[in-house]
């Protein structure tokens, strides 16, 4: 054992020359990575004039660091600022979880039955009959209803060759559009559902918009673990839920992690639909990073200092989680 | 830091000492909830925060401000009231979106109200604000809280250095940025900038344009307009004076910044108190923040109305023709110069499907912040975006040197507000529906292209003229061009 | 789906069955269980799509128009496609091609060829018993169709970017730009990522301090990653200035050229993105397992061996995903060049995002869906041309 790891071609013990090349790539880009947020970080200390007299380098050689903008933040404009970061936990921690727990199902559900969607267009069918009927009851043109059942006339055509990877397809092509296309359609289900300007309604959206995600980067982490394992499952007389609880979500824990990590990551910095969605009871932290850049330009020392209080909780986390990714390689020994 | 808290303590002092003013309508609102809705930042929430307390206080109704970012403003407000949800009582916004707001019928007309309300003291806003910038169609929509437009800053002591005086004409604009390109005017041993413009796309950049352009169009007075024919709705893009202004404001490139496209008007703005630049065009934010904590150039800093032109456009033939009696009634010593309301001042409106009575709380509470003893402090902050817009403003210097301004530098900073707010040729900013579409969208992607050398100064005139058209003709040339002529206050036969 | 009948089946047999309620219960839902898992996503998806996207259609065929106490929306059938495609914007959409230089004909010529040899291909193989029934003749015509529809759209987005950049006076369009800002930056995500994941799958100390470091800049609101840019590129008060400076070039800046500014937002996207493909390469990486790798090795593979036929076949799975995910949010850039140029010089940096939005915040809602449903093409166009050509023969080549 001890042999083997000094041998040059183990590949997780590298010889020194390859440990010298790996060092100097990674730390390049530790340079590359930290040299903007240093920058951010530092100007977070600095006054607007700090800032406007040129570029200031190292706080307390260049100039003097000053907690001015943390305290004005902070302390002065307390409820401006904690309001959105709670409501950013409550939005993006909820939907992240639901949306990993809704998406894994679906994912597992994808990976293991053989779909036939036919029901699934007869029901759509009657929903976008049942739309048009109110759109046109609505005072919206009829040729919209026209091109509503032709649609689907054409869709019911192509039903013999959809399978799994056709509602795949259609799952992740709901991430095609761009927000700014939908969210005024939302906007307005959600003025009629009193969802506007709800935690309910955001968690709604991110988990929509997010679903797709979790599916498609679980689908290959399922896809990959061995069919055996659960079979010999079932013949001990374990159900479905089962198998899914004890076998299956463990083997895959590195992918569950590194999906909720991702997923809580888009649905903590997204902009769009916070913007039109919440109002000043739920708004997130990004549109107060945003509104820094208002009719004086942007407000660099306040930017720094929101920016890095939307960091500090993913890196905590990513900190967390990092060993259960980590733990990922003794989960995947048992597999083999 | 000590100076604003003075400054503030001063402001809740008055604000308390006005609300006894009003003390025997207390409680008259009780139990009412007025949300404004305005954007993200202390220019303008910060005012209307600090002084909600003592409006609950002398009449019981609640004010909540709330925020959304600045780019975003318009359209909240929009699809706010355009789909029925109502979540706002009130909104501070630039008039310049009044057009769309009134064309809805989301604003309530606040005609009969400016009259009555004595504390408002509707006489002492200027002429300009109350006839112009406040109204639309001859109806009075909102309360002016805040008077914008543009003038130019130089700096005193290099214009002294180099045996110049302060810029009457665009030429002359363009020959003291070129001499004082290059100079140390922050003492840092390196060169600086002889001018400073904001030109980036997509922020405000479209509005430094027509200050160059406006005296070589607007001769008339500001019913004469600068954008449009007021026969045809023809735009006055593409002729001889929007071209040579092009040139002008492209000519300033050499002068500034190596990324002077990319800058926006934070950024001028900080370069100016930093002491990097010797002339720049802005509204009067420079002014207060030149006097601020951390500036540079306090006591440097020189404001004068923009340059006008000794050559103006003969509306007729497309091409500029000299200045006299006939062609520039209004000049002085023989130049036109046309003061452009760039956004025209942030402005209280009122929700039109609302309570009367919430209606009238709101109205009160504008009022309040717009009446002589509350915004005469405000406009004296630098912190605040407010800028002068009342005439008692003028008068008093007392507040401004307070405020931290010599004596000197206030009577040159408000003698160019008064110089630009006399202006009988002042230009009022395109204010017909969906502006955004003529200025935000298609002007400002032309000069963008225009400045990054896509297209020539001719090529880029004949674009906007090309566009503009199509947007009227989308929306109803008609209607446009009723729009138009009535905001110039030329209602006759409309 | 096999819900409903599986349910009938049980009231059928509900009089004969004697189990426990309770186990009934259970070994219905067990047999439930296709539906159970996948039907919240379903309704999810289709309560917050399916009105969204027919109203966005309809719009992109009509004007929004601002009336008395509310709005208006008047059909105007294909006006507002027509006017980006063919009208006052088609310069912005498509860009400004001039005359081509010689060599960009021997590309464009070169790659119509490629294509033509797919097509030659298909119909090679299929020659036999092509028309031998209907149903062999359809499937053989929709296959020319498809080949020849693909390589015509695809030979267009080779001239439109060869054009765009190449061309005398020639400015690309949005569509190039998007195109350009996609291929530049998951391309150069991608390379950065795996590379990185594969050097830390190696048990070297300072692991976690990479591995968390290197997750950090996706972690910051894609607006503010466009203010930091904006504030590094500034040259008279970015941290860069003096670098300039010190190079000799005072009176530079990468914004005010076309070709810098798209690098400066290919560089600002491609900073933020990386972590998304390291960690979920990473992820995968750590999924194979370290015995057979130790039984490979024992069985005398040497490193190439390893990763070409253990560590290849086990992530390209992950590979397409990661791609396909970041092809598919890459189409929508915006943020970045908003805040970082507001998409110039010119419209040098603007994406067909960005090109909605601006004409979005102006309430031209109409023509702002009709560049989406435009944008919604392409990324279709090229997440099927990358699912069903590209991934598909990756998977089959390693798997």
């Amino acid at each position: 054992m001890i042999k083997r790891l000094f041998t040059s071609n183990d590949p997780f013990r590298p010889s020194v020359s390859t440990l010298i090349g790996t060092y100097a790539v990674l730390g390049f880009w530790t340079l590359v990575v930290l040299f903007p947020l240093y920058w951010l970080f530092v100007t977070s200390f600095k006054t607007p004039a700090d800032v406007n007299n040129g570029p200031l380098y190292i706080p307390f050689v260049d100039f003097q660091p000053t907690l001015e903008t943390w305290n004005d933040l902070l302390i002065v404009q307390q409820n401006f600022v904690l309001r959105p970061y709670i409501n950013t936990f409550i939005s993006a921690g909820i939907s992240a979880f639901l949306a990993l727990v809704i998406g894994a199902a679906a994912s597992y559900a994808l990976s293991r039955f053989e779909y036939r969607p036919k029901p699934a267009v007869i029901f759509m069918f009657i929903l976008c009959v049942g739309l048009a009927a109110l759109l046109v009851s609505q005072g919206l043109h009829w040729s919209l209803a026209v091109f509503l059942l032709l649609a689907n006339t054409i869709g019911r055509r192509f039903k013999g060759s959809m399978g799994n990877n056709d509602i795949a397809f259609w799952l992740i092509s709901q991430r095609m559009l761009p927000p700014v296309a939908t969210i005024i359609p939302i906007y307005i289900i959600f003025q009629q559902l009193s969802l506007l300007n709800t935690h309910a309604g955001m968690i709604l959206v991110y988990v929509a918009v997010h679903l797709p995600l979790v599916i498609w980067f679980m689908r290959d982490y399922f896809s990959g673990i061995p069919l055996e394992l659960e079979e010999s499952a079932f013949i001990d007389g374990a159900s479905r839920y089962t198998v899914l609880w004890r076998i299956v979500l463990p083997l895959s824990l590195p992918g569950l992690i590194a999906t909720f990590l991702i997923v809580l990551i888009f649905a903590w910095n997204e902009y769009t639909f916070a913007l039109f969605l919440t109002g000043a009871e739920t708004q997130t932290m990004p549109l107060l990073v945003a509104a820094q850049n208002a009719t004086r330009g942007p407000q660099w020392w306040n930017i720094s200092v929101l920016v890095t209080l939307m960091v500090v909780p993913l890196l905590a986390m990513a900190f967390v989680l990092e060993r259960y990714i980590a733990k990922g390689i003794l989960v995947g020994a048992v597999k083999g | 830091m000590k100076k604003l808290s003075v400054l503030v303590l001063l402001a809740v002092l008055l604000t308390l000492f006005g609300a006894f003013g009003v003390v025997s309508a207390q409680n008259q609102y009780e139990g009412v909830v007025i949300d404004v809705l305005t954007f993200t930042g202390p220019q303008i929430a910060e005012p209307l925060q600090r002084h909600a307390p003592a409006f609950q206080e002398a009449t019981g109704a609640t004010v909540n401000v709330i925020t959304v970012p600045f780019a975003d403003l318009y359209q909240t407000i929009l699809t706010d009231q355009a789909t029925g949800t109502n979540s706002y009582e009130a909104f501070v916004f630039a008039p310049q979106w009044m057009g769309d707001y009134v064309s809805g019928g989301y604003l309530l007309d606040l005609s009969d109200k400016v009259g009555a309300s004595e504390e408002l003291a509707w006489d002492d806003v200027g002429q300009f604000f109350r006839e112009f910038s406040a109204t639309y169609q001859g109806a009075t929509y909102t309360l002016p809280l805040d008077g914008d437009f543009h003038m130019v800053y130089y700096r005193i002591d290099v214009l002294e250095e180099l045996g110049m005086t302060p810029p009457t004409t665009w030429d002359e604009y363009l020959a003291i940025a070129e001499a004082a390109n290059g100079m140390d005017m922050n003492g840092d041993g390196e060169g600086d900038f002889g001018s400073c413009i904001a030109k980036k796309r997509a922020e405000q950049g479209y509005w430094w344009i027509y200050s160059i352009a406006a005296p070589f169009i607007q001769t008339q007075g500001t019913s004469q307009g600068a954008f449009f024919d007021t026969e045809t709705m023809n735009p006055l893009t593409n002729n001889a004076a929007f071209i040579r202004a092009l040139e002008i404001y492209k000519a300033t490139n050499a002068f500034g910044p190596a990324d002077e496209l990319n800058i926006g008007v934070g950024d001028t703005r900080g370069l100016w108190t930093a002491g990097r630049c010797a002339l720049t065009v802005d509204w009067g934010d420079i002014g207060s923040l030149a006097v601020s904590e951390g500036s540079n150039v306090n006591g440097l800093t020189g404001a004068v109305i923009t340059p006008g032109s000794d050559m103006v456009l003969d509306r007729a033939t497309g091409e500029l023709v000299a200045c006299d009696e006939m062609t520039c009634p209004n000049a002085i010593n023989g130049i036109n110069h046309a003061p452009y309301a760039a956004f025209g001042g942030w402005s209280g409106g009122i929700s039109a499907a609302i309570d009367p009575t919430v209606q009238q709380a709101a109205f009160d509470y504008f009022a309040y912040v717009s009446a002589p003893a509350q915004s005469n402090v405000d406009v004296t902050i630098g912190a605040t975006g407010f800028n002068p817009y009342r005439i008692s403003q003028f008068e008093d210097l007392a507040p401004w040197v307070a405020g931290g301004f010599t004596e000197a530098a206030a009577e040159n900073y408000l003698g160019a507000i008064q110089a630009s707010l006399n202006s009988p040729n002042m230009v009022l900013d395109l204010r017909v529906p969906f502006n955004q579409r003529y200025q935000q969208v298609v002007l400002d992607e032309v000069l963008s292209r225009f400045l990054a050398d896509e297209l020539t100064a001719e090529e880029a005139a004949a674009e906007i003229e090309v566009r503009w058209n199509e947007i009227t003709d989308e929306l109803g040339r008609d209607a446009q061009l009723a729009a138009y002529t009535a905001t110039l206050g030329i209602t006759g036969g409309n | 789906m096999a819900a409903a009948s599986e349910l009938a089946a049980q009231n059928k047999s509900h009089s004969t069955d004697t189990r426990p309620l309770g186990e009934r219960i259970g070994s219905w839902l067990d047999a439930a269980s296709p539906s159970v898992l996948l039907m919240p996503t379903v309704l999810v998806i289709l309560l917050l799509s399916i009105f969204p996207l027919i109203a966005s259609l309809y719009s992109a065929l009509a004007r929004f128009q601002l009336q008395q106490g509310g709005f208006a929306i008047t059909f105007v059938g294909f006006a507002n496609f027509n006017k980006l495609l063919f009208g006052s914007e088609a310069r912005k959409t498509l860009g400004r091609i001039g005359e081509l230089p010689a060599w960009s004909w021997i590309v464009l010529a070169a790659f119509a060829l490629v294509m033509l040899y797919f097509l030659y291909q298909h119909i090679n193989r299929n020659r036999v018993g092509a028309f031998s029934s209907i149903g062999k003749t359809i499937g053989f015509g929709m296959g020319v169709f498809w080949r020849v529809l693909t390589g015509i759209i695809a030979t267009f987005f080779v001239f439109m970017l060869v054009g765009g950049l190449y061309s005398d006076r020639g400015i690309p369009g949005t569509i190039a730009v998007t195109l350009i800002f996609v291929f530049g930056s998951v391309a150069l995500q991608y390379t950065i990522g795996l590379i990185l994941a594969l050097l830390l799958t190696q048990d070297i100390p300072g692991k976690r301090f990479f591995r968390i470091i290197f997750l950090l800049p996706m972690m910051i609101t894609p607006v503010g990653i466009g203010f930091l840019f904006r504030m590094l590129t500034n040259t008279t008060v970015g941290p860069l200035g003096p670098v300039w400076q010190a190079a000799g070039l005072a009176q530079f800046s990468m914004l005010e050229d076309g070709g810098g500014a798209r690098l400066a937002i290919i560089i600002g996207d491609v900073w933020q993105w990386v972590p998304f493909s390291f960690i979920i390469l990473l992820a995968a990486l750590e999924g194979v397992s370290r015995e057979t790798i130790e039984a490979a090795r024992v069985d005398g593979a040497n490193r190439w061996q390893l990763f070409r036929f253990i560590i290849v076949p086990e992530i390209v799975p992950v590979s397409t995903t990661v791609i396909l995910i970041r092809l598919i949010e890459t189409f929508k850039i915006i943020d970045v060049p908003n805040a970082l140029t507001g998409g110039g010089p010119g419209t040098a940096t603007e994406s067909l995002t960005l090109h909605a939005f601006n004409n979005w915040r102006a309430i031209d809602y109409g023509l702002s869906a009709a560049i989406s449903y435009i944008l919604l093409f392409v990324v279709t166009y090229v997440a099927m041309v990358f699912v069903n050509i590209v991934r598909r023969r990756v998977l089959e080549a390693f798997a």
